[in-house]
């Protein structure tokens, strides 16, 4: 009977890998915090770093929320199997708060419009775009996340503790029927705090699509994630009795079907600009189709659309835990340049919005700040991952999602 | 071409067993699909039966029993085979050794051409036809492009995957031979047919049919043509 089947997390297996996280995490980010402290003229560059490394690594976490939600309503054997790991992500929520914090204490040393009292445009905006606003606003985004992964986690985890199969298949149905409602807040929190953190970095710039590339940018994020998870634990117990290929072939599709909606999404929007060709529009675009920002614009095209796009058509990738894993990872990198073609070409303090080139605005703490973030991230991540046991035991769907993995 | 042969042939036999063959339903009373109707209910001389069989065909009660005993008939090395089942069963594919379809090449290439023809139409208006300066752009403006282009794509590829599906399946056929043995209508219903075509090299009939009867089949049944 499957309720009496051990299906705890490989403890030592997640503990190796937590003590790793840590340990890179809590030397790189000490040596941001001493590059930010000890040279002020670094300061502005150590707090975009971390932004970058924070939307990245905040994005998974919070697109995992977004996941759980989604499979909720839903639902599905790919949403059974993804479940605890999408938990786990949501759970992430106060690390990424904490995170949060320097790019919260340092909105003078990143986001230009807090220097610009006479700037017409910025003036225009000022009633939504002043330093004590935007900070409560980023508090209640972080509350209305809460709430949300509160409660869902407390109904899986009231699950797990109960005997009863109908209290178990009323908490299911208590969390499909609180995600309906809750989807159409998630998407809109995504959005305002997607505007705050990234667009506003280019006060005079504005783009309708914005929240939707990243509820999906961030949902893509977090399957990718999810997959390199799951293949990583699908050749031991507990999970090598509960994946199957099927479960992969379908969380792939979906990987495929976010590739293509994060393509659409950005051609939308340069479509639209490019169309209106208005200069306080085209603006953001001409400024990245200038040097090494072009490449890598063109890199993203190919690399982030196309050779996913026609690599994940494949049936038999998608099939295959390790090939799918590897391409996931190959993604989620490009995910992390995706992030930094938006944060990296944005004007800086005090160059009077002048454009700044690759190499000036290039340093290494670019690459180092991500790593920081992510190894604090992911070091909360698998401490919430062990908490819990890797599948919904209780979930009424439990058994026929395990077979499902196993079909065709 | 083969399709006309076999429809002729078929028409031939009608004409030789249609006497015997009205008056065998008749005593069997009216039900297309009486309860158990034997195997060869249809009343013709065995000699001509072997001559003019389309095939044989075995029921099985539950798909667990029919599947095993495909994967007998693939072993014995019979090709030309096929299952009837009221729901899909992934496992016959297997069992039969039926290979995939080529169904998500063709949609690919239908795709492709899709796209081709879309940036080829407007590169062909805008560019070649009629060209006109819109808004200060290029004729050759490649992101206005993409939209049809984008279109054209899904069209064909959506295009090639239904008609493609649907000629791949040999739809529409209006005449299949299983529909001759009355019992075969419960494959939409509650029991499992597995089928071997007379064309396959290894077909005999008397020693296919003994073969099939080793199955544990509920019956065997001549398929005619």
């Amino acid at each position: 009977m499957i309720r009496n089947t051990n299906f705890d997390a490989p403890a030592e297996q997640i503990n190796r890998w937590r003590t790793l996280a840590l340990g890179i995490g809590g030397i790189l980010s000490i040596v941001i915090l001493i590059v930010a402290l000890l040279f002020p003229e670094q300061r502005e560059q150590a707090l975009r770093s971390w932004l970058l490394g924070f939307i990245f690594w905040g994005g998974i976490g919070i697109g995992g929320l977004g996941v759980l939600i989604l499979q909720y309503l839903t639902g599905g054997a790919w949403g059974i199997v993804i479940r605890r790991v999408a938990e786990a992500a949501s759970r992430t929520l106060p690390i990424i708060f904490v995170l949060f914090l320097p790019v919260m204490f340092g909105i003078t040393y990143i986001y230009e419009w807090t220097h610009l009292p006479n700037d017409p445009i910025v003036q225009l905006k000022q009633p939504y775009l002043s330093v004590q606003w935007w900070i409560i606003r980023a508090v209640l985004y972080f509350i209305l996340w809460g709430v949300m992964a509160y409660l869902l986690n407390r109904w899986s985890a009231a699950q797990d503790q109960t005997n009863d199969a109908d209290t178990a298949l009323k908490l299911t149905n208590d969390a499909s029927k609180f995600s309906g409602p809750t989807m159409v807040f998630y998407v809109l929190v995504v959005s305002f705090a997607a505007i705050d953190w990234v667009m506003t970095l280019d006060p005079h710039w504005y783009s309708t699509i914005w929240g939707l590339l990243f509820a999906a940018g961030w949902a893509l994020s977090f399957f990718c994630f999810a997959v390199a998870i799951l293949a990583a634990l699908s050749d031991k117990a507990p999970m090598n009795r509960i994946l199957g290929s099927r479960h992969f072939h379908d969380i792939g599709k979906l990987m495929l079907a976010l590739v293509m909606v994060w393509a659409y999404f950005n051609f939308s929007q340069f479509l639209i600009i490019w169309s209106g060709n208005l200069p306080e529009e085209t603006k953001w675009y001409l400024t990245r189709w200038e040097g090494t920002w072009k490449v890598i614009g063109i890199l993203l095209i190919f690399f982030h659309f196309a050779f996913p796009f026609l690599v994940l058509l494949n049936r038999d990738l998608k099939r295959k835990a390790k090939w799918l894993a590897i391409m996931a990872i190959f993604i989620l990198v490009l995910r992390l340049v995706d992030m930094y073609y938006l944060i990296g070409p944005s004007p800086r303090i005090g160059m009077n919005g002048q454009e700044v080139d690759f190499i000036n605005s290039f340093s290494w703490m670019d690459i180092v700040a991500p790593f920081a973030v992510g190894g604090i991230w992911l070091w909360w991540f698998f401490g919430e991952l062990l908490k819990r046991p890797l599948v919904p035991i209780n979930d009424p769907y439990l058994e026929g999602a395990i077979e499902h993995g196993k079909g065709h | 071409m083969t399709f006309r042969i076999r429809k002729r042939r078929r028409i031939f036999v009608e004409l030789i067993c249609s006497q015997s063959r009205s008056s065998a339903v008749g005593t069997k009373g009216n039900s297309p699909v009486s309860n158990r109707l034997p195997a060869g209910a249809v009343d013709c001389e065995a000699k001509n039966m072997k001559e003019n069989i389309y095939g044989l065909l075995a029921e099985f009660d539950t798909p667990t029993e029919m599947v095993e005993a495909a994967n007998k008939i693939r072993e014995a090395g019979y090709k030309k085979t096929d299952a009837f089942s009221p729901f899909p069963l992934h496992e016959i594919d297997e069992a039969l050794g039926i290979k995939r379809s080529i169904l998500p090449f063709l949609v690919l290439a239908g795709g492709v051409i899709g796209l081709l023809t879309g940036l080829g139409l407007t590169y062909f208006v805008h560019v070649y036809d009629y060209p006109i300066i819109v808004g200060g752009r290029p004729f050759f403006s490649l992101p206005s492009f993409i939209p049809p282009s984008f279109e054209l794509t899904i069209l064909f590829a959506a295009f090639t995957a239904v008609f493609g599906m649907i000629l791949l399946n040999g739809l529409p056929q209006p005449y299949h031979p299983v529909f001759n043995v009355p019992r075969f209508a419960l494959a939409t219903r509650e029991k499992f047919f597995l089928l071997i075509e007379r064309r396959d090299e290894k077909f005999d009939y008397e020693e296919t049919k003994s073969f099939m009867q080793s199955l544990n089949p509920q019956e065997v049944f001549d398929v005619e043509e």
